[in-house]
């Protein structure tokens, strides 16, 4: 609902539909009914916040409690920021159109590390404290969840408390406590200390940091009776797990438009670089019944015709091909088509290709991650460049006559041959496509290369790596670009500005909060868009706080290190990173958890890909 | 198979969503609706529906159209009507399906109603200016076109008008070309009014209905 304030502004900005609400679905309730009132923030814009499945998910289940009033609160885009700031209107949520500073609770989700500067925005255009320690009552709770609260510390001033791994059990015990306490006429302080006895919970404030004369970590002190280590939850059935059935349907068009359906948690593969791939174990799978009962209602709650199948790699889903036929039974006679994102090069097979041929011929993408066998190994992709090259050859005897292929550049021990390597593949791609028989009549192929750089994240085996200086960076991205020889290769790369900032706050610590809180009352938002980022600036506020960056990217850290994120267990031990840090050093792969246990530690879940029975298992 | 005219309301929040976004609003709420439109025959089949005259984003319609084709010719309007609401925002709402009388082509003329003010200038002084301007013999103001900026007549364009001094805005009842051929935007009239007495007006447009070159009411 929008006010008539809001309405005055809304034909001055671009896109004036994602600023109003009044979605198919969206949830509206009677406040008289409500104890709680939760505003549910995606630290970026409309199209991008709208497209985040975690957020679909607990928007419903928040909603399906009668007592919560669960809201969604999006970033306002450059120009609708300023006409609110000009027109003193402060950020409001979309159901109730009312101020984001009457809620109880105040959540975040942080899906990445350039926008913890949208999250401190966003409490600033609400009128909200942004520091912890200025909100003394018992309201205004800020709350935060995601990949990125794996390591809290760099906005530990702000947040009250995390959510540690996968929310839908532990945020609505939290938000019961938040009930009960205030009926109790609890303080914040109070509240704060009964949550930190909830697993999966960590109130920054309960915890000291001290530090080395080098400026590295000592030892983390927990205060009172925190806990020492906070451990992640995660749900352990995912057919019993809490899905909607239902999503807001936007009025405008988002990034994803399309109903996602989640076939399961967590990775066998256990790519090094890969946080995710770390973070979320056990694998955990929904039943083709389950998928296939949701796919169902969702497409008849939204109207949505197309479904889109998200994990982590879904060809690594165990009974895929029979989820797809399955799927397959109704999807034509409803015209809804089923889309299959996250497809590794060697899980690409011609009964997979039929199945999803069916629906939409879009194209074709593959992460091979790096160039050459070797970085491959190191980074323990487990792909051979002749299943890249058999797989490029079924799409395009398929009729496929573009691919997408992402690579990373500045991996562990890489040099400039790995790097020349990735022009080299693009190049082998291009050839298989000439040597295709059956290649599609009087067309051309084209092959994107895409080079992102890497940036070293918690909880994996690189944890400790140094990431590549912007300069080296630099060299790299040159380097590619001059070793292509063809037009049918179309090479892009990330910008390694960015990349850099993002790896100085993934390993960042507490020190860090100053520099942000700085960056927020200077305005600095959307950092993740070129529209808005710039190191200069960035780097003067480092300078002005007297903190090198480079301290927190380009440094190698020792194994022995305290790291900052240490008083946090998602369950993959540090001696098994660390072990797998040095079989990379060696050129050494490992096998997925369907092909052998590797003992990373996820077992203690007692759940999952670690309690399949396998063939294959020793 | 036939044809069928589908009149519904677009307001509230949807004042604000683009005539792309309603189509796939529309499209999205056909599929929902199981009602038997006719698909296209591509790979990727669709309803299809087409628009006899698009509304701006921002103005209100209280008879907009749309027009589809339906398998089934016995299917009743009633249900489709009720079939339709439930899959549609609270913004858009169908209140009539009809058998189309004129081609889209037809559309000659629209009326709208504009009110016009803010709280800082009395409406009586609104009313002179709107009075002033639009006895002009000619309205000229630049136009944002493909081939880039043009200087285009309005007053052509202008087919009626009716001034009304309210309380706190000043009311524009106007008819306006409308169609393919000499649409005038009504946003157009806001423009030169701004631009000839250097104001900013808070406005607020609603469509109301379309015409043939006759003046008789599209149907």
């Amino acid at each position: 609902m929008v006010s008539k304030d809001v309405e005055k502004l809304l034909l001055k900005v671009q896109k004036p539909g994602r600023y109003v609400g009044g979605e198919l679905n969206e949830v509206i309730k009677n406040k008289k009914n409500i104890d709680v009132r939760f505003a549910f923030c995606f630290p970026d814009t409309y199209e991008v916040g709208m497209s985040h499945l975690g957020m679909k998910i607990l928007y419903s289940q928040f909603n399906s409690i009668p007592y919560i009033w669960c809201e969604r609160v999006f970033a306002p885009w450059i120009d609708m920021e300023e006409e609110m700031i000009k027109h003193n209107i402060p950020l409001y949520a979309l159901e109730s159109g009312d101020p984001v500073s009457e809620f109880d609770f105040i959540g975040f989700t942080l899906q990445y590390e350039l926008s913890f500067t949208n999250m401190l925005n966003m409490l600033k255009l609400s009128n909200v404290p942004i520091k912890s320690r200025d909100r003394q009552e018992l309201k205004q709770i800020v709350v935060a969840g995601g990949p990125c609260a794996c390591n809290p510390e760099p906005v530990a001033d702000f947040v009250d408390l995390f959510f540690i791994g996968e929310g839908e059990e532990v945020d609505l015990e939290v938000i019961e406590l938040f009930r009960q306490c205030r009926n109790e006429g609890k303080t914040k302080q109070e509240f704060l200390e009964l949550c930190s006895q909830i697993e999966g919970v960590y109130v920054p404030s309960l915890y000291d940091i001290e530090y080395n004369d080098d400026g590295t970590l000592n030892r983390i002190i927990s205060k009172g009776s925190a806990p020492a280590v906070i451990h992640k939850r995660l749900m352990k059935n995912m057919d019993e797990s809490y899905y909607p059935d239902n999503f807001v349907v936007p009025l405008v068009e988002i990034v994803h438009d399309r109903a996602v359906q989640e076939i399961f948690r967590g990775c066998i593969r256990g790519c090094r670089f890969c946080q995710a791939g770390f973070i979320y174990r056990p694998v955990r799978e929904k039943s083709p019944e389950t998928i296939n009962a949701q796919c169902k209602a969702l497409c008849k709650n939204t109207g949505y015709d197309e479904v889109s199948l998200s994990s982590l790699s879904s060809s690594d889903y165990s009974q895929i091909v029979s989820l797809l036929e399955k799927l397959n039974e109704w999807s034509k006679d409803e015209k809804v088509s089923i889309s299959l994102p996250s497809l590794r090069v060697d899980g690409f097979t011609d009964d997979i290709m039929n199945k999803i041929k069916t629906v939409r011929k879009s194209g074709l993408t593959f992460a091979p991650e790096a160039g050459s066998q070797r970085m491959r190994d190191v980074i323990n992709k487990n792909v051979q460049e002749d299943e890249l090259l058999n797989t490029c050859a079924t799409a395009f005897e398929g009729g496929w006559t573009s691919v997408k292929l992402y690579f990373m550049i500045g991996l562990p021990t890489e040099t400039l041959d790995d790097v020349a390597a990735i022009a080299a593949l693009g190049q082998s791609v291009v050839d298989t496509y000439y040597k295709c028989p059956n290649k599609p009549k009087g067309k051309s192929v084209k092959v994107t290369v895409s080079a992102s750089s890497f940036v070293p994240k918690p909880f994996t085996p690189f944890q400790w790596e140094p990431q590549d200086t912007i300069p080296q960076l630099h060299d790299k991205q040159l380097h590619i670009k001059e070793s292509i020889t063809t037009r049918k290769i179309q090479f892009n790369y990330h910008d390694a500005d960015t990349s850099f900032l993002e790896a100085v706050f993934a390993r960042g610590d507490r020190k860090l909060c100053k520099v942000l809180e700085l960056a927020c009352q200077r305005g600095f938002h959307f950092d993740g868009w070129n529209d808005c980022f710039n190191l200069e600036k960035w780097l003067e506020l480092f300078d002005e706080c007297g903190i090198d960056p480079g301290f927190y990217a380009n440094r190698r850290r020792s194994f022995d290190e305290v790291l900052p994120w240490d008083h946090i267990d998602y369950g993959v031990t540090k001696e098994y990173l660390i072990k797998e840090c040095q079989k990379a050093y060696k050129n050494t792969t490992t096998p997925h958890c369907r092909l052998k246990c590797n003992n990373c530690g996820a077992a203690k879940y007692g759940e999952g890909v670690c309690f399949e029975k396998h063939q294959n298992m020793v | 198979m036939k044809n069928i005219r589908i009149w519904f309301k677009k307001d509230f929040e949807c004042r604000y969503i683009s005539h792309l976004d309603l189509n796939r609003c529309m499209l999205r709420a056909l599929h929902k609706s199981k009602i038997p439109v006719w698909h296209t025959e591509g790979f990727n089949p669709h309803p299809f529906a087409t628009f006899p005259l698009p509304l701006s984003l921002g103005f209100r319609g209280v008879n907009e159209c749309m027009d589809v084709k339906i398998e089934d010719n016995n299917y009743s309007y009633e249900d489709i009507i009720s079939k339709l609401n439930i899959c549609l925002p609270r913004g858009i709402q169908v209140f009539k399906v009809t058998e189309p009388v004129m081609k889209a082509g037809k559309i000659a003329f629209a009326d709208f109603s504009i009110k016009i003010g803010d709280n800082r200038t009395s409406s009586h002084i609104v009313y002179k200016q709107l009075e002033e301007l639009l006895s002009h013999e000619k309205i000229e103001i630049e136009k944002k076109s493909k081939k880039g900026l043009k200087t285009i007549d309005i007053k052509q364009g202008i087919k009626d008008f009716k001034i009304s001094e309210m309380f706190d805005y000043v009311q524009l009842d106007i008819i306006l070309s409308a169609g393919s051929a000499d649409n005038v935007n009504p946003n157009l009239i806001i423009s030169a009014l701004e631009k000839y007495f250097d104001v900013c007006y808070e406005v607020d447009i609603t469509r109301n209905n379309l015409y043939n070159s006759d003046m008789e009411l599209f149907e």
